[in-house]
């Protein structure tokens, strides 16, 4: 062992011994990086994950086993690691690392944080929690053949959260329900349709025609058959589809008739929507077994539901791609829906890759990536900021035959909205449309990052919007916006007390939002122009390895698959970028002046998908 | 049977999106050798063993220590293959509790068994004398080591042949230039003077070029749009397509949209790509034998093909790109070109099954699949050579351009292939390497420096050598630092996975890695 320092500096070598980091996620990457931890030198490692181990996980994470299957991943991976090196002092913790616990003050119980995360949700939490414990951060990722590397220190770089990353594709409400035009969009009802019938039943996730839709534009002649229409599926309507599917005793021929034939005759009194689409054709009952296997669909509803029934009153099931039964009826029910709407029928491989956000993953990249993860660890530890480097892995040697490229760390974002000294966001809502609950939940937890938000109203009188507290504003969730006199330019203080965060957020009220689009985040400041709207490309950090049964369950948690790595190949600025810090900054402001270049090269990798199988689609 | 298969489905589930059910059966079916079962080396095998590798064999003369109590001590290649063995019971784990130049003294044959054997940490003297044996042999050899923070790897294969490239921005194969019968009438079915509007803009966007080039081609001469003036004519004749609504501004057709995006991939005239044709002229898929590999005798095939009922071209093939149009369109589209391509492919299996028959071999020893994947894939053929260690090393071949070109730039990876060499010298005259013992490190930088002279100096290379790297490598002791053994062990299991699943283009032939700057380059050396 003393051999393998030989290379360190004697202090560095000794820091390592007395030093205590945490690694955030002890799957794909995490595992690789635990390894290698202790075989530097490093003896003081606590590591937390809130996942159990599945099978699909065996194929790299190399602590685990067989045996494994089904227990805690922090603590297997501590054990694992202590039967190679006894010597060393490793803490496990089988929890999210965005459980209140770990607060600041427990942040700054190490030197070093090194995420090894697979959702975008934890990676800006912790990047909160490093900044406001000042604690660096090492950031990693991989998908298939691509990884990434960066370090993150307060004040000297950019934070995970400095440059815009790409959203995932979202598909508006009434394209699932009424108008799908790909496969995808009948995958994703499918797996609404688990969650309305043995899940979590959720308004956002409804799979019923949706009669809202604007494109309808109901005129009074179409009211009276549409009532016609309704009657039809009498009290179906007005309960929920859950309860109405308990109350048939989850009839597969019941289900079946209202789903794909009933519900599918309905849309087609919507003959608006029609008339430049091809329209569905409802399915029949006796027909479906001419569909070959996706005729099982009986099968999988009898088999989900005494699941159901063996978990006893109330229970629900939680959608799992490597559940069989679950991923097996999400088959069926897609491809029966795309014979309705005359799409090409997809494999079960296939549609899992897609209702799964797979990423694809493998033993080498995340070998490769928790390799570059120690020694940008150990520069990091000698506080050499200047020498620390982002790194992108590509799939093979690019054109210039570099596997490898690193890129200077770029100065923080001035106006971040996270690490800013006085951070500010701009948001353009319909203060009548949007209720309290949406603002807490859709703009400051998801889009906005934050964990447990409080919130007053700038008006001079402090107005408590929301409190974290249980039970002080849950009145104010259903009222809307312009309620408590919020209009125009009105300014909200959202404090997140975990993450020791204040977010100053300007409104600016808007009647002409896009159709289903429920706000904008329109810029930093309202007296700033808005951001530039063009990420960085190579820039963005992959979320790896997604492929834990849990958080990809729920639709909150799956938007978090959102990887959109795009090869540093195509990149101009980071192939060209790895000698001195001063060669790499010109390129960098080259490449700053060429951003309509960088713009139409994102729209093409967007537009344009290579074939390959390491695409990840994100959904929902 | 079936629930292993199931539970086998479900652990692979990640990689075989990337590599695929016939990747997957590749590595299973390979038997992998390993000498030296050092933290590089046990790197590499773990990231085998975790994918499902068939099996593996550890060659190691060394013995180990339990860090906790020295007295316990273990053959080296044993403790390794049992603590590997525990991460994957589907692999078979061997060992040979011998060192590699022992076994290539009693019985060199040994090593002939093995689909890819990775040499780990090897002195130079044994990386040559297995690299000559292996080279004969026609066995991959991967030469691998971490020295301080630098990391290489060596590929020597005389041939690597590879079907499924996995190009990264493959164009189209649409014909749209010289379309064949069956898409000539299926365009001919198409009227968009007379469709209804629904219909017109559900036209998939490859029946809208070409329908326009007919018209473009009866104002041309018959000429294809060529340079960047005719194609934005060609664009503007397409646009002028687009429909009208009672107010003459021009109808929302996205079809058309995405047709006038697309003129310039869809017009690349259809040929043979270069990799391919020297395929199709290399001597090997001249000379078929009973011994030729598949890939050869299909090469051989696909090159009757394209002389004879292609015409020139290489067979369709039979996928096209995702487009705006209603399914029922799309679909028959799809199925043109897929039955073009399934027909392309039968002819093609006639050759190959008259060439297997000429050669003596059954007809069905090559499947209708796989020759199905090598027609798909004709087009991204690829065939890689890489020059052996003797080449390498030899005064007469050496790669002195490549060397002196390198090191004109400075800090280019280049100068660590020299330090690596001058290392090894160092070790013939010292028996060991420089800077392993704290107190002779002075001496050392001396003598290594010596030792940069005399390579210099015998291989006549004019380049300048800096002392920063001579300190450097001397402070490095030799040691195999474990991140960088990390990093190593999984770049060359990945290396290993192409060459073994055939998929993707490995590196040819010199990768070295930088960690102090996190840099790496290739060379062809």
């Amino acid at each position: 062992m003393a051999q393998l320092v030989g290379p360190l500096r004697k202090e560095l070598a000794d820091s390592l011994s007395s030093c205590r980091v945490l690694v955030v996620g002890a799957g794909g990457i995490g595992c690789e990086l635990l390894k290698n931890l202790v075989l530097t030198g490093f003896k003081n490692i606590e590591v937390i994950d809130l996942d159990t181990i599945d099978v699909s996980n065996l194929n790299r994470q190399f602590l685990f086993q067989k045996k494994h299957v089904g227990k805690s991943k922090a603590q297997v991976a501590k054990e694992s690691v202590l039967r190679f090196c006894p010597s060393a002092n490793i803490t496990a913790y089988h929890d999210s690392i965005m459980n209140p616990d770990y607060n600041v003050e427990f942040f700054r119980n190490f030197q070093l944080v090194m995420n090894a995360l697979d959702n975008r949700a934890a990676r800006n939490h912790v990047n909160r929690m490093c900044l406001a414990a000042d604690i660096p951060l090492i950031e990693s990722g991989t998908a298939g053949y691509l990884g990434q590397v960066t370090v993150i220190k307060k004040g000297q770089t950019e934070c995970y959260e400095c440059q815009p990353k790409p959203t995932q594709k979202t598909f508006p409400g009434c394209t699932i329900r009424n108008t799908p035009s790909e496969p995808i969009h009948c995958i994703v009802w499918a797996k609404y349709l688990f969650n309305q019938l043995f899940g979590e039943e959720d308004a956002d996730q409804e799979v019923s025609p949706d009669t809202a839709d604007p494109e309808v534009a109901w005129n009074p002649a179409d009211a009276a058959a549409r009532a016609t229409a309704s009657n039809k599926d009498g009290d179906i309507k007005r309960v929920s589809t859950k309860e109405w599917a308990r109350s048939t005793g989850y009839d597969p021929v019941k289900l079946f008739n209202k789903l794909f034939k009933d519900d599918i005759m309905y849309l087609l009194t919507m003959d608006k929507l029609w008339k430049k689409r091809k329209a569905p054709l409802p399915l029949d009952w006796t027909e479906i077994h001419q569909l070959g296997v996706f005729g099982y669909i009986e099968n999988y509803v009898k088999t989900l539901r005494s699941q159901l029934i063996e978990k006893g009153e109330g229970a629900e099931l939680v959608w799992d791609k490597d559940d069989p039964p679950a991923m097996d009826f999400v088959t069926a029910a897609a491809n029966l829906r795309m014979n309705v709407f005359s799409m090409n029928m997809k494999s079960r491989f296939d549609v899992k890759s897609m209702a799964g956000n797979i990423i694809p993953a493998i033993a080498t990249t995340n070998a490769v990536i928790a390799g570059l993860i120690v020694l940008e660890a150990l520069k990091t530890l000698n506080s050499d900021f200047d020498q620390c480097r982002t790194i992108f892995l590509n799939k093979q040697p690019n054109p210039r035959k570099k596997l490898l490229v690193p890129c200077a760390l770029d100065p923080p974002n001035p106006n971040c909205f996270v690490c800013a000294s006085k951070p500010e966001v701009t948001v353009k809502l319909n203060v009548h449309k949007t209720i309290v609950q949406a603002l807490q939940d859709k703009i400051l937890k998801e889009k906005l990052g934050m964990v447990a938000p409080d919130v007053q109203i700038e008006d001079g009188k402090g107005t408590i919007l929301i409190s974290s507290e249980e039970g002080e504003t849950e009145a104010n969730n259903n009222k809307f916006l312009s309620d408590f006199g919020i209009r125009n330019g009105s300014r909200l203080q959202a404090d997140d007390f975990l993450q020791d965060y204040t977010l100053l957020v300007n409104l600016i009220h808007s009647e002409e939002l896009e159709k289903d689009v429920e706000f904008e985040v329109v810029g930093d400041a309202p007296d700033k122009a808005p951001a530039p709207n063009v990420p960085e490309e190579g820039k963005n950090i992959a979320n790896g390895n997604k492929d834990s049964a849990q958080p990809s369950t729920s639709s909150k948690a799956a938007e978090d698959d959102d990887v959109l790595i795009v090869d540093s190949d195509e990149e101009p600025s980071s192939s060209t970028m790895e000698t001195s810090p001063e060669s790499s900054n010109r390129k960098r402001k080259h490449h700053d002046a060429d951003t309509d270049d960088a713009a139409s090269k994102r729209k093409r990798l967007d537009q344009q998908p290579a074939d390959d199988d390491e695409d990840i689609i994100a959904l929902d | 049977m079936t629930d292993h298969k199931t539970s086998k489905e479900q652990k692979y589930d990640r990689q075989l999106r990337l590599w695929g059910d016939h990747g997957q059966e590749a590595l299973e079916n390979a038997h992998v050798c390993l000498i030296n079962a050092t933290a590089t080396g046990t790197e590499i095998l773990k990231n085998l063993v975790l994918p499902g590798i068939g099996a593996f064999t550890i060659v190691d003369g060394h013995k180990v220590h339990w860090p906790a109590n020295h007295c316990l001590v273990f053959n080296r290649a044993q403790a390794a293959t049992e603590l590997l063995q525990e991460l994957n019971s589907d692999v078979s784990g061997n060992f040979v509790e011998e060192s590699p130049d022992k076994l290539l003294d009693n019985d060199p044959e040994f090593f002939h068994r093995f689909s890819l054997v990775i040499g780990v940490q090897l002195p130079e003297s044994t990386c040559l004398r297995l690299g000559s044996v292996l080279w004969d042999a026609g066995v991959t050899f991967l030469v691998c080591r971490t020295y301080g923070l630098i990391g290489y790897m060596r590929l020597i294969v005389k041939e690597h042949t590879v079907i499924e490239s996995h190009p990264d921005n493959a164009l189209e194969d649409l014909r749209l230039d010289q379309p064949f019968t069956e898409l000539k009438h299926h365009i001919e079915s198409y009227d968009l003077d007379s469709m209804a509007k629904k219909d017109h803009s559900h036209t998939p966007w490859i029946i809208v070029v070409a329908k326009y080039l007919e018209k473009w081609y009866s104002e041309h001469n018959s000429q294809l749009p060529k340079n960047y003036k005719e194609k934005e004519a060609f664009r503007q004749l397409i646009r002028e397509g687009i429909l009208t609504n009672e107010n003459g501004k021009p109808e929302d057709e996205e079809n058309f949209e995405e047709a006038i995006k697309n003129v310039n991939t869809a017009l690349n005239p259809t040929k043979v790509p270069s990799a391919t044709e020297d395929i199709f002229n290399a001597e090997q898929c001249e000379n078929i034998t009973s011994q030729s590999p598949s890939f050869w005798v299909m090469a051989q095939g696909v090159r009757d093909f394209v002389r004879n009922e292609g015409n020139g071209k290489l067979p369709v093939r039979g996928t096209i790109p995702d487009m705006i149009a209603d399914s029922d369109k799309f679909i028959k589209l799809q199925n043109v070109y897929r039955d073009k391509a399934m027909k392309d492919a039968a002819v093609v299996s006639k050759h190959v099954e008259a060439l297997l028959q000429s050669v003596g071999k059954p007809p069905e020893s090559i499947s209708e699949q796989k020759i199905k994947l090598f027609c798909k894939n004709a087009a991204f053929l690829r065939v890689v050579h890489c020059r052996s260690l003797a080449e390498e090393y030899s005064m007469d071949t050496f790669n002195k351009d490549e060397i002196t070109s390198c090191m004109d730039s400075t800090d280019s990876e280049m100068v660590l292939y020299l330090m690596l060499h001058s290392v090894d010298r160092f070790y013939q005259q010292h028996s060991r390497y420089p800077g392993v013992y704290n107190y002779q490190v002075e001496e050392d930088i001396n003598n290594l420096k010596l030792c940069v002279n005399s390579l210099l100096q015998e291989y006549s290379l004019n380049v300048n050598v800096k002392d920063d790297y001579i300190h450097e490598f001397c402070r490095y002791g030799a040691a195999e630092p474990h991140t960088v053994a990390a990093f190593l062990g999984g770049s060359a299991a990945q290396e290993a996975i192409k060459i073994i699943t055939h998929q993707f283009v490995p590196f040819n032939n010199t990768f070295l890695y930088n960690a102090m700057s996190q840099t790496s380059a290739t060379f062809q050396l």
